[in-house]
């Protein structure tokens, strides 16, 4: 009777996530009947194929008339319907092995493979075992005979992966370099030998991926020789997490990085989000702000969503780190600009997190810590047939305690505090579609306070330092069904609250609470591959609640009249806001390779209302397009509108009466990407970006029946992006990203206003990041960063006000006319990896601002503006951390 | 950050500016006096200048720059009086209502200024707007000339404010007479406590957003300057008034001044100068 393997081996990993370089193997990538995919294997899959009908192989005659096995390794390619389209021997055994395996594996059938966008061809490595009934085992056969049979086990073992403690399966054990003493280990990781004589052995086990074991053995006339080994991985973490930096396939742009390279770019503290800030059309962001800054938009334009759920803030408050654990994070969709309807209510970029949909199956904690703070996260599987995946982290900062020693007599500090929480829960044993929840929150404090030698007043109102509270919570459900062949529902709730308090001395505090209730949900059709529509709905509804205190009425801001009788005021409002937007994109494949050329078509409705009475309504049609010119160069464009709702401060009065419709952005962008196999991708994109109805403060108001604000600001912001990038095919990646870009703002086109660069414009991004793997687990990395300075307003002297007790500055140029010097920094990591039989290791150091020094960030001046001085960023700092990682 | 502290008088400062009356009424005429103060007493001349709230703007009165040149450019003491008339004349009609030492400085309201107004605008008043530029000895450009200005409430207010007065100094709990010189140890840190007259602090009415009376308290603070030495706090915050004044270890001068300050936050103001020496 015929025995076989069928599942040994099933390597249902993607090639390209299992090897570390990124490569296609050559092989493979000529046998695969669609091209493939490299652009797919490079997006995580949320659920992997898996055998559903196997196939069963013929033995061999010949072979079994010898009494050999085999195990053939094969490439299977398998389409979006789950059907094998090609097999290719890897490593034949010979035999007439490899004839059988490869007819029988054309045979199979598995589920599809899916990433975000559905089913995606993918390629697979698959082991097909022959291994005859013991009863057709040829007695002659060595350690196999009858006779070795009947002797005792005289040497056994077990054999562990190094740091996982995974027991590793269908490993080779040779003993003496002799083919015919060899077994290999089972499902436990156990081996055994019978009857080996006595004496001195040489064990040895050979496995791809891994370092290979050799170890001698001396086998003593009448004794059991029990080993437990270990082996170590060449490459660990892939197998765990396969994130990159990407966009969905349907945007214009696309900046993949693998997210095992970012989190060692130096000057990150191991942020997979903050490497963003390396990225083209990311302009750096003052220390201490943490403000999103891409394509010369305003921080507020720019939209936040994990898991497809917006949320307020990406970075905790000071702006070192991002609100989600970085073992969490899976990829990370950064789209600068020319994204699809399916983002809106914001005019600059977008940063989609996504948290992890794998988990390991052996649990898994990870705790990190450096200067910064500690935090970790524990993963694994759990409930009847581990059928759900977890996933809790927890992170607490202590920067607090360290700033002020670098800041030294900088004069003003700033002490940020914060913490996070996230817990996740993923069905991993669904049939088709998912099912997960997630519940994260961060909250933050940020004390701000102003040295006594600085410009300020004496009104006793106005005195205190300033401290922030924000925090943000949210839980929410993805679901998905299909809902046929071609159909599929996507719905994700959520619901959450958003705090944040300002408070400014003893007397001024602006409380906000927003409950949140989000709903996003997509009816994704596709009917054939060159053709699919999707309708969504992006709902907010929140219930709003502020309480704001002043000292004095507001009035006596526009009044100017310090000696004005003050009476503390105060606003408490309570309401309703709801932002219904609707959107339907369709993806156009016109062409007979439908990878050749893709056109995506979209339009979204945005509806924005407050119970006060405010309501506003919108179109933004928009298009763009991806058109493989050549088989390793993609040119590509895009237009689009998009339209922005006031914050809810701007568009708020007590009286409801606000006159205020959206910010509206005009955007074009043409681009070109090239890439060099295996190693080398060149991107490029000139984009433009016309600005109508900007807010600005309405500086001549007089009283409370006049607007806030008014919307007659323009603005203009273009420029060009540059990315070439390499990956890690031998020990060296790294990537040369260069934004050239200029936004400039008008605050009154219509009368006296002039063309002012925005406040952050920064005219040249450079940013050369590169890491190189040294031997014994060190690697070197380093990130080099020139910005140019922001703009500044000159001040020279000031009249005093006598009552207040302070100087009015007199601007001696035009508002922004001037920049701070160029931001330059070197960055330097080194890390050593360690790993134990238990336990992971990861040490590192962070020697940032390496060469410059402190950089220029603010302009500051003394108390009658005849002198400025420089607020600057962090000195060098030293920040060694270290990672740990175990198995249990 | 190695800024000039603001409580050093080491250059030209206006610190203070009081009328009396402190609220004037229409048709009165209000007294102007400057503190202002110089460490080398080089100041040649300080110009004082008018105009109603609703022709200022954040730095206060729009000046006639010729005005200002025609009377730095002139040899006063070189005038007849006659042509000294003509050109208080001239400047008048730009504003100038003082040009110290020749011309004390004071402003005559119109009797009219308040009419056409409710009774409650006219108890909340208007704000004029004096202006003063202080010209040092040799001054070669614009930067030179220190300017500061102060609004001076009129109105027809039930409590018109009165300037605060304060009537001692105490030092580490001691009184200090007016005209009195404070000796002190170099190096050594003396509590200072300027001391109000029993009436400063006044009782006031104010009629509030919603209509209705209120009869509130002065809280007035106090700013302090020096030449040499280090405060730990250069202002205080009512209803505290006291700061800590570090005497220097190594004075430079032999005796140095001291001024204090005091606002009550309704226009009114105060100073008191004292001499100090070391043992």
């Amino acid at each position: 009777m015929n025995a076989f393997l069928p599942a040994a081996f099933f390597l249902t990993r993607l090639l390209l996530a299992q090897d570390p370089t990124g490569q296609v193997p050559e092989t493979a990538a000529e046998s695969a009947t669609q091209p493939a995919p490299q652009e797919q294997a490079l997006t995580p899959l949320l659920r992997e194929p898996e055998l559903l009908d196997f196939f069963q192989a013929p033995y061999p005659d010949e072979a079994r008339s010898q009494g050999i096995e085999g195990t053939v390794r094969l490439l299977i390619e398998i389409d979006e319907t789950g059907s094998v389209s090609s097999v290719e021997i890897l490593e034949g055994a010979g035999w007439g092995f490899d004839e059988a395996a490869s007819e029988a594996a054309s045979h199979f059938r598995f589920s599809p493979a899916e990433d975000e966008r559905g089913p995606v061809p993918v390629l697979i490595e698959f082991e097909y075992g022959f291994q005859l009934a013991p009863d057709e085992v040829p007695a002659d056969t060595d350690n196999s005979t009858d006779t070795a049979a009947l002797e005792p086990v005289n040497l056994d073992g077990r054999l562990l992966e190094m740091g996982t403690r995974r027991p590793l399966e269908h490993f080779p054990v040779l003993l003496d370099d002799l083919p015919e003493i060899q077994t290999e280990t089972d499902s436990d990781g156990c081996f055994s030998f019978r009857g080996l004589s006595p004496g001195h052995h040489e064990l040895r086990i050979v496995y791809p991926g891994f370092v290979a074991l050799e170890k001698e053995l001396e086998i003593q006339e009448g004794e059991r020789l029990s080993l437990k080994l270990w082996m170590r991985n060449k490459s660990y973490g892939d197998d765990e997490i396969v994130g990159v930096y990407r966009r969905d396939r349907e945007e214009v742009t696309r900046y993949t990085l693998d997210i095992n390279q970012v989190r060692r770019v130096p000057g990150t503290f191991g942020d997979p989000i903050r490497v963003i800030q390396t990225l083209p059309g990311a302009a750096r962001s003052p220390f201490g702000t943490g403000l999103l800054i891409i394509r010369g938009a305003n921080p507020e334009d720019s939209a936040v969503y994990v898991d497809g759920i917006r949320i307020p803030l990406i970075y905790h408050l000071g702006g070192i780190v991002s609100v989600l654990n970085a073992d969490l994070v899976e990829s990370v969709d950064y789209l600068p600009g020319a994204y699809g309807v399916q983002y809106g209510r914001s005019m600059g970029g977008v940063i989609d997190v996504h948290t992890k949909t794998t988990y390991p199956e052996q649990r898994r904690l990870v705790w990190s810590t450096d200067i910064l703070d500690s935090g970790g996260l524990v993963e694994g599987r759990a409930g009847k047939n581990d059928g759900w995946g977890f996933a809790a982290a927890g992170r607490r900062s202590y920067i607090d305690l360290f700033i002020p020693l670098f800041t030294g007599d900088s004069g003003m500090f700033i002490k940020p505090r914060w913490l996070d929480y996230q817990l996740k829960l993923d069905r991993l044993d669904m049939d088709a579609g998912k099912l997960n929840l997630f519940l994260f929150g961060f909250d933050d404090i940020l004390q701000v306070s102003t040295p006594a030698d600085q410009a300020q007043g004496t009104d006793q109102d106005t005195q205190g330092d300033l401290a922030t509270r924000y925090g943000t919570h949210r839980f929410t459900l993805n679901w998905e069904r299909p809902l046929g062949r071609d159909l599929t529902l996507r719905l994700a709730p959520s619901l959450g609250l958003d705090i944040g308090e300002l408070g400014f001395g003893s007397d001024m505090n602006i409380d906000t609470r927003d409950w949140m209730l989000e709903i996003r949900a997509e009816l994704p059709w596709k009917p054939s591959p060159a053709f699919s529509l999707t309708p969504g709905i992006d709902l907010i509804a929140s219930y709003y609640f502020f309480d704001v205190g002043f000292p004095m009425d507001p009035a006596y801001f526009w009044e100017e009249d310090p000696l004005a009788e003050r009476e503390e005021w105060n606003l408490e409002d309570h309401g309703l806001g709801l932002g219904p937007d609707l959107y339907l994109v369709s993806e156009l494949r016109p062409l007979a390779d439908p990878e050749r050329l893709l056109i995506t078509p979209g339009l979204r409705l945005n509806y924005t209302a407050l119970q006060n009475g405010y309501s506003a309504l919108s179109l933004d049609p928009r298009i763009s397009t991806r058109w493989s010119l050549l088989d390793d160069a993609v040119v590509k464009a895009s237009l689009g509108l998009y339209h922005q709702p006031p914050q809810p401060f701007e568009m708020y009065r007590p009286d409801g009466n606000v006159d205020l419709g959206y910010e509206v952005a005009r955007s074009a962008t043409v681009g070109w990407e090239y890439e060099s196999e295996p190693a080398l991708s060149l991107q490029m994109e000139i984009f433009y970006k016309h600005l109508e109805h900007l807010l600005i403060p309405n500086w001549e108001i007089t009283s409370w029946d006049d607007p806030f604000f008014k919307d007659n600001g323009v603005g203009r912001v273009y420029g060009m992006e540059f990315l070439l990038k390499r990956e890690q095919v031998d020990d060296l990646y790294g990537w040369l990203s260069y934004t050239l870009s200029r936004s400039m703002r008008n605050d009154d086109p219509q009368g006296d206003g002039y063309w002012y660069p925005f406040e952050l414009d920064q005219t040249h991004i450079l940013v050369l990041v590169a890491g190189y793997s040294l031997p014994r687990d060190f690697e070197v990395s380093t990130k080099v960063q020139y910005v140019t300075g922001n703009p500044t307003t000159p001040y020279a002297g000031g009249v005093y006000d006598v009552d207040q007790g302070f100087y009015w500055p007199y601007q001696t140029a035009q508002y922004d006319s001037e920049r701070l010097p160029p931001y330059w920094s070197v960055d330097l990591r080194l890390e050593k990896l360690f790993t134990f039989r238990r336990w992971q290791m990861r040490a590192y150091i962070d020697a940032l601002n390496l060469l410059h020094g402190e950089n220029p960030e603010y302009v500051t001046y003394n108390y009658d503006y005849t002198e400025s001085a420089y607020v600057h960023g962090l000195p060098l700092i030293i920040n060694p951390g270290l990672d740990f990682e175990i198995r249990f | 950050m190695d800024f000039s502290d603001p409580w050093v008088v080491d250059r030209l400062r206006v610190l203070a500016v009081k009328s009396e009356p402190a609220e004037p009424s229409p048709g009165d005429t209000a007294m102007l006096e400057g503190l202002v103060v110089s460490p080398d007493d080089d100041v040649q001349m300080v110009l004082w200048f008018a105009c109603l709230a609703e022709s200022a703007d954040d730095y206060g009165c729009e000046i006639d720059t010729a005005a200002m040149e025609s009377i730095m450019g002139t040899d006063l003491e070189q005038l007849s009086n006659d042509e000294i008339l003509a050109l208080q004349e001239e400047l008048e009609d730009a504003g100038l209502i003082g040009a110290e030492p020749y011309l004390d400085p004071s402003y005559s309201f119109p009797a009219d200024l308040l009419d056409g107004m409710s009774k409650e605008e006219r108890q909340e008043g208007v704000n004029l707007f004096i202006q003063i530029a202080a010209v040092p000895q040799g001054a070669a450009t614009d930067s030179d000339i220190e300017l500061a200005y102060k609004r001076i409430p009129v109105s027809r207010a039930r409590t018109p404010n009165d300037n605060p007065e304060i009537q001692a100094l105490a030092v580490d709990g001691f009184q200090l007479a007016p005209g009195s010189t404070l000796e002190v140890d170099p190096g050594e840190t003396y509590q200072l406590d300027p001391v109000l007259a029993d009436d400063a602090i006044e009782d006031y009415y104010y009629l509030d957003s919603d209509g209705e009376w209120e009869i509130r308290t002065e809280e007035p603070y106090f700013e302090f300057y020096l030449q040499e030495g280090g405060f730990d706090s250069w202002y205080s915050l009512y209803p505290e008034s006291s700061v800590s004044w570090t005497a220097p270890v190594a004075p430079l001068l032999e005796q140095q001044t001291i001024w204090i300050v005091v606002k009550d936050r309704r226009g009114g103001m105060n100073w008191w100068t004292q001499t100090v020496t070391y043992h």
